[in-house]
């Protein structure tokens, strides 16, 4: 058995216990196909978490949930894989033309982003500190996974500062989140970050934030947008005052939409 | 920890797996028989909403997650790979799998309270009892915490956490103090001797692996 495939078993038992980081589960999701030793492993796991499940109280579902479940498989019809495109496929939604194709935003899709801020070793936690702080630590790194994880459509670009990136725009239906980690804390009394959608016409200002910390954090800069669909890129600009002005003066960072 | 006892029950385990079973409601549920996915659910109900329960730390939240899963084996039967274990861990690990989803999107406070109430659990009042089954379920329960119990204090740590915590790796790594790749490891670890102590052919699909890759911690 090959040594190099250690760190895919120690993936598999983490796949299968669903604990995976998402940089890991996307590397373990190319490898894991036609892997028959990682299936093993897998299922190997699998027997011994049931197992687990067993050393639990013992409790029973309320008998309103058996009518509910009843009611709810009373009115699902069963998908057929092998038959011909379902009817439900009429219903996704196509794409519009000329403009960013939209996608779900999977966890493949953030993968990218979350490496890059796995990478620059914010999520390390210092050992030996109290659990106390090693809580709020991952409570605030939730934070931020979640609010890249909300299921739902999105549209992602990672800007770039001198090839670095330091800042990550996630754009939603209904509003706009700057996920900041490389960005420099700036004077919230004299100075404020603009965020600009970038397309064919000239720039337009989407919000102000504020940077206060230099550890990764994530501002939602406005609500109740439509349109995002509008930019293939967008970029961030530090300002003097509180307001976005008419186009931006100084640019820190721009991007792509990647997804 | 001790955990209650009920009783003098003592009757031998009734209510053993019938993986033969199992697979013929599967079978019946891909044939569209709805009536199939009822007695999936009487057999499964106890276990799946102890699991959810424990991860979810919420009952009503575990009932969501119970409905989510045995309609979602009803609408896609075809998703339980029968060369992939049996029914019964299968669905075990659909339902760990969606109890982890909700709880991350449930707000951190919770999973602090889940990590509290663990031992309280332990010793609770069971919500509904059955006194075959669960002498059934002392037995196996008794096996699985011997078998836990052969597992170095930080290879248990880092499976339960990840399994009834439903903690990251990473999230396991920075609980325990621990690098991420220990924590791995000891994942690796542990599970491969929890198979070997709960009857599973020693050694598996990796031979020569020896079932301790780390030393035993105190």
């Amino acid at each position: 058995m090959s040594a190099d495939h250690g760190a895919f078993d120690e993936l598999a038992v983490g796949w299968a216990l669903h604990a995976l980081e998402p940089e890991d589960e996307a590397a373990f999701a190319r490898h894991f196909p036609g892997c028959a030793r990682c299936a093993e492993t897998v299922a190997e796991t699998t027997e011994v978490m049931a197992a687990m499940a067993t050393d639990l109280p013992q409790a029973a579902p309320s008998e309103g949930l058996r009518s509910r479940l009843q009611a709810a498989v009373a009115g699902t019809e069963q998908v057929h894989r092998s038959a011909a495109p379902p009817a439900q496929a009429a219903a996704v939604p196509v794409p519009r033309l000329s403009r960013v194709p939209r996608r779900a935003l999977a966890v493949a899709l953030v993968a990218a982003a979350v490496a890059t801020i796995a990478g620059l070793g914010i999520w390390n936690v210092v050992l030996g500190a109290e659990r106390r702080e090693l809580a709020a630590t991952i409570a605030e790194q939730r934070e931020v996974m979640d609010a890249l994880m909300t299921p739902g459509r999105a549209t992602i670009a990672p800007l770039d500062h001198d090839g670095r990136q330091v800042a990550t725009v996630v754009a939603r239906d209904d509003e706009l989140q700057v996920l900041a980690y490389g960005l420099a804390v700036n004077d919230a009394g004299s100075t404020t970050y603009v965020v600009w959608g970038l397309g064919e016409s000239t720039p337009q200002a989407l919000g102000t934030f504020d940077v206060e910390r230099p550890q990764m954090s994530v501002r939602t800069v406005r609500s109740g947008l439509t349109g995002l669909d509008d930019f293939a890129q967008y970029g961030i600009s530090i300002e003097p005052g509180h307001e976005a002005p008419s186009a931006p003066t100084e640019v820190v960072a721009t991007g792509q939409v990647t997804s | 920890m001790m955990r209650v006892t009920m009783g003098s029950v003592s009757s031998p385990a009734r209510r053993p797996d019938d993986p033969s079973r199992d697979a013929e409601i599967m079978r019946r549920i891909r044939e569209g028989d709805r009536s199939a996915v009822d007695e999936l659910y009487e057999r499964f109900r106890r276990p799946a909403f102890a699991l959810a329960r424990r991860i979810l730390a919420d009952d009503a939240l575990a009932e969501d997650v119970l409905q989510e899963v045995f309609l979602s084996v009803w609408r896609d039967p075809a998703a339980f790979d029968r060369g992939r274990g049996s029914v019964a861990s299968w669905l075990l690990a659909v339902v760990h799998h969606k109890a982890v989803d909700a709880v991350r999107r449930e707000e951190s406070q919770r999973r602090r309270q889940v990590m509290a109430e663990d031992e309280l659990a332990l010793d609770a009042p069971m919500a509904t009892r059955d006194v075959e089954e669960e002498a059934w379920s002392r037995v196996v329960a008794d096996q699985v915490r011997t078998a836990l119990g052969v597992l170095s204090a930080s290879q248990r740590e880092a499976l339960t956490l990840a399994y009834y915590g439903g903690y990251t790796q990473r999230e396991v790594a920075a609980l325990t103090g621990t690098p991420l790749g220990t924590v791995k490891t000891r994942m690796l670890a542990g599970m491969r001797r929890l198979r070997q102590e709960l009857g599973g052919p020693p050694g598996g699909a990796a031979p020569g692996d020896t079932p301790s890759l780390e030393e035993p911690q105190a």
